[in-house]
C-alpha cells in the first residue's frame, strides 16, 4: 500500500453516512413517506421526492448483487487483484463496496455477505466479507 | 415535406495515436471534410453543435466546447450548443440538428466529434466520486458489473462476448482507415489479458486521437447539391439518471424505450434494419442493445452473436467498419458516418448489398444516456 485511496469528502448530505461508518454502523436513507430505503443519500426521495427522510440502522447483512475482479492496479494504494462488489443490502438498499476476506475466484454472485469496518485515512470505510459459514464455498 | 432532415456531408480524419495534433486541428480537419464532402462552403454553415470527448469535457471550468470551436472557425452560427450525454452525444447532436433544420432554425448544421484522448493519458481512468476509494475506476468497472449480471442470469459464455470482439475486427480488416486491421480468433479473445473480469483487454473500445463530422441539412438543399444523402427517418433519446445503485439499473438500457420510438417514427420495424450501428465502448453493450432493440430475446444475445451473424456476410451486418472496438473510438460519429457510406454504397470493400435502412445508437456515461436514429437511403 502507498498512500491513501482517493477518499470521499463527507458533505452535508453523506456525512451522517461516514459519521455512522466511524461508530461502526451501517445506516441507510428511508423515505418516510413511502418507505424507499436508498444509496447514496439525496435531497429527496428518488422514487416519490418527498424530503421526509431519516437515517436508519442497517442490520449489515445482505449479498452479492454483481462484482467486478480489477486485474489491473489504477491507484497504487488500491493493489490489484481486488473486488468491487454492487451489494444488496437486506433493507433493499445497494451500494458499490469492495468484496474482501475471500479470494477474488471464490466471489460469487448471490453470495451473503455482511459489513465490516476499515479504517482508511481519516475515514472509516464498510467493507463487505462473506457471511459466516460462505467462506470459499465454491 | 422538403424540410425533411438529410445528412448530406461525411468527414474524418485518421484515428489512432495522433501525437502533435490538438484535439483543435483534427476537428478542423473533419469538420472541412465533412463540408466540402457536401459541396457546400464554410459560409453556408449556420449551425454547430458538438460533442466534446472524454478528454475535453468543458474549457477552464467555463468556456463551453462549441465556443472554442466555433471561434476557431471563425463561424457567425443561427443555432450552437454542445450536447454532454457521453457515448450517447454525437448520435444526440445529430437529432438536435435534425430538429433544428426542420424547424427552420438553420439550414446548414455541423456537427462534429474530436478528441486526443490517446495523447490525453488517464482521461478513462477516472474515479466514480466516493467509489473511488473502493476502486471503482472507469467505464470498465460499470461495465463489467453489467457483464457479470448477465453471465450469471442468463448464461452468457464468455467465448460470446468474444464473438463481438472477433467480428469486430474482421469487418475492421476491410476498413483501409481502420485502427486496429488485424483479424483475431475466439483463442486470442480468450487469451487477451483481463482487465476487470469478466471483461478482457479485447472487450474494451480502442482508444483513440481522431475527429469525425457530420452536415445536417434539408433534402430540399441537398438534392441541389447533387451528392447522395441519407434520409433521418427517425430518432430518439431515453435517458435513465437514477444512480446505477437503483433497483432497476443493468437490468435494461433505455435503448428498449428510444429503440422502439426511433423505429416507430419511420414506420419500420427491426426487421427492416440492413444494417445496425450500435455503439461498442464494451462487448457487453453490443449484447445487451441487441436484446433492448428486439433483434432478439431478452437473455439471448449471446446466441445470437455466434455463428458470424454480426460479421462480414452475415445476416446482421453490425458496424461494418470495425465500431469503437477496431475502426476507432470516434464518440459515435464514425457510426454515424458509415451508416451513411452504406446508405449511399460508399463502404467499398465492406459494402452490405442493398443497404435500405440503418440503425445507430449512442450509450453512454453510467449506462445512463441513450440516442437512436434511424437512416434511409
Ligand atoms: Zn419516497
Amino acid at each position: 500500500m502507498a498512500g491513501a485511496p482517493p477518499l470521499p469528502r463527507p458533505d452535508p448530505l453523506t456525512r451522517p453516512f461516514w459519521e455512522a461508518c466511524r461508530r461502526r454502523e451501517l445506516v441507510v436513507s428511508r423515505c418516510e413517506a413511502c418507505g424507499h430505503a436508498f444509496l447514496p443519500p439525496g435531497p429527496c426521495c428518488p422514487r416519490c421526492w418527498s424530503r421526509r427522510l431519516a437515517w436508519r440502522r442497517a442490520s449489515g447483512r445482505g449479498r452479492v448483487w454483481s462484482f467486478a475482479v480489477y486485474r489491473r492496479t489504477y491507484d497504487p494504494a488500491l493493489p490489484a487483484p481486488y473486488v468491487v462488489a454492487l451489494v444488496e443490502l437486506e433493507e433493499g438498499a445497494r451500494l458499490v463496496s469492495n468484496l474482501v476476506g475471500c479470494a477474488p475466484e471464490a466471489a460469487r454472485v448471490d453470495l451473503p455477505v455482511r459489513v465490516r469496518f476499515d479504517e482508511v485515512g481519516e475515514l472509516v470505510l464498510p467493507r463487505f466479507e462473506p457471511a459466516p459459514g460462505e467462506g470459499e464455498r465454491p | 415535406m422538403s424540410r425533411r432532415a438529410v445528412i448530406a456531408g461525411v468527414g474524418h480524419t485518421a484515428f489512432g495515436k495522433l501525437a502533435g495534433r490538438t484535439a483543435w486541428e483534427l476537428e478542423a480537419e473533419a469538420a472541412a471534410g465533412a463540408v466540402a464532402d457536401a459541396g457546400l462552403e464554410p459560409a453556408d454553415v449556420d449551425g454547430l453543435l458538438t460533442d466534446p470527448g472524454p478528454a475535453q469535457g468543458i474549457l477552464d471550468g467555463i468556456t463551453p466546447h462549441f465556443l472554442r470551436l466555433g471561434a476557431q472557425l471563425g463561424l457567425a452560427p443561427d443555432f450552437a450548443g454542445s450536447e454532454l450525454l457521453g457515448g450517447a452525444g454525437s448520435v444526440a447532436i445529430v437529432e438536435r440538428a435534425a430538429l433544428a433544420v426542420e424547424a427552420g432554425l438553420c439550414s446548414v448544421c455541423l456537427c462534429v466529434y474530436g478528441d486526443s484522448a490517446l495523447s490525453s493519458p488517464g482521461s478513462y481512468g477516472y474515479g466514480r466520486g466516493d467509489e473511488a476509494a473502493f476502486g471503482f475506476f472507469g467505464a470498465v468497472g460499470l461495465h463489467a458489473l453489467a457483464a457479470r449480471r448477465h453471465l450469471h442470469r442468463y448464461g452468457t459464455r464468455p467465448e460470446q462476448l468474444g464473438a463481438v470482439a472477433v467480428a469486430a475486427r474482421a469487418h475492421a480488416a476491410r476498413t483501409p482507415h481502420a485502427q486496429l486491421r488485424q483479424p483475431i480468433t475466439i483463442d486470442d479473445y480468450l487469451d487477451s489479458e483481463p482487465v476487470v473480469e469478466p471483461l478482457r483487454r479485447l472487450d474494451c473500445c480502442l482508444v483513440s486521437d481522431g475527429a469525425a463530422a457530420v452536415v445536417v441539412t434539408t433534402a430540399e438543399r441537398a438534392r441541389d447539391l447533387g451528392r447522395p444523402a441519407a434520409r433521418i427517418l427517425g430518432h430518439a433519446q431515453a435517458h435513465r439518471l437514477a444512480t446505477y445503485t437503483s433497483p432497476e439499473h443493468f437490468e435494461t438500457l433505455p435503448a428498449a424505450r428510444c429503440g422502439p420510438r426511433a423505429l416507430a417514427r419511420a414506420g419500420l420495424g427491426v426487421a427492416d434494419v440492413d444494417v445496425a450501428l450500435l455503439y461498442d465502448c464494451f462487448t457487453i453493450v453490443v449484447l445487451l442493445q441487441l436484446e433492448d432493440y428486439g433483434f432478439c430475446k431478452k437473455g439471448e444475445s449471446g446466441a445470437f452473436v455466434e455463428g458470424g451473424r454480426i460479421g462480414p456476410g452475415g445476416s446482421l451486418p453490425l458496424n461494418p467498419s470495425g465500431g469503437l472496438l477496431a475502426e476507432g473510438y470516434g464518440g459515435g460519429m464514425l457510426h454515424v458516418i458509415e451508416a451513411v457510406r452504406q446508405l449511399r454504397g460508399e463502404a467499398e470493400g465492406r459494402q452490405v448489398p442493398d443497404a435500405e435502412v440503418a440503425l445507430v445508437s449512442g450509450h453512454g456515461l453510467g449506462m445512463n444516456t441513450h440516442a437512436t436514429l434511424v437512416l434511409g437511403r
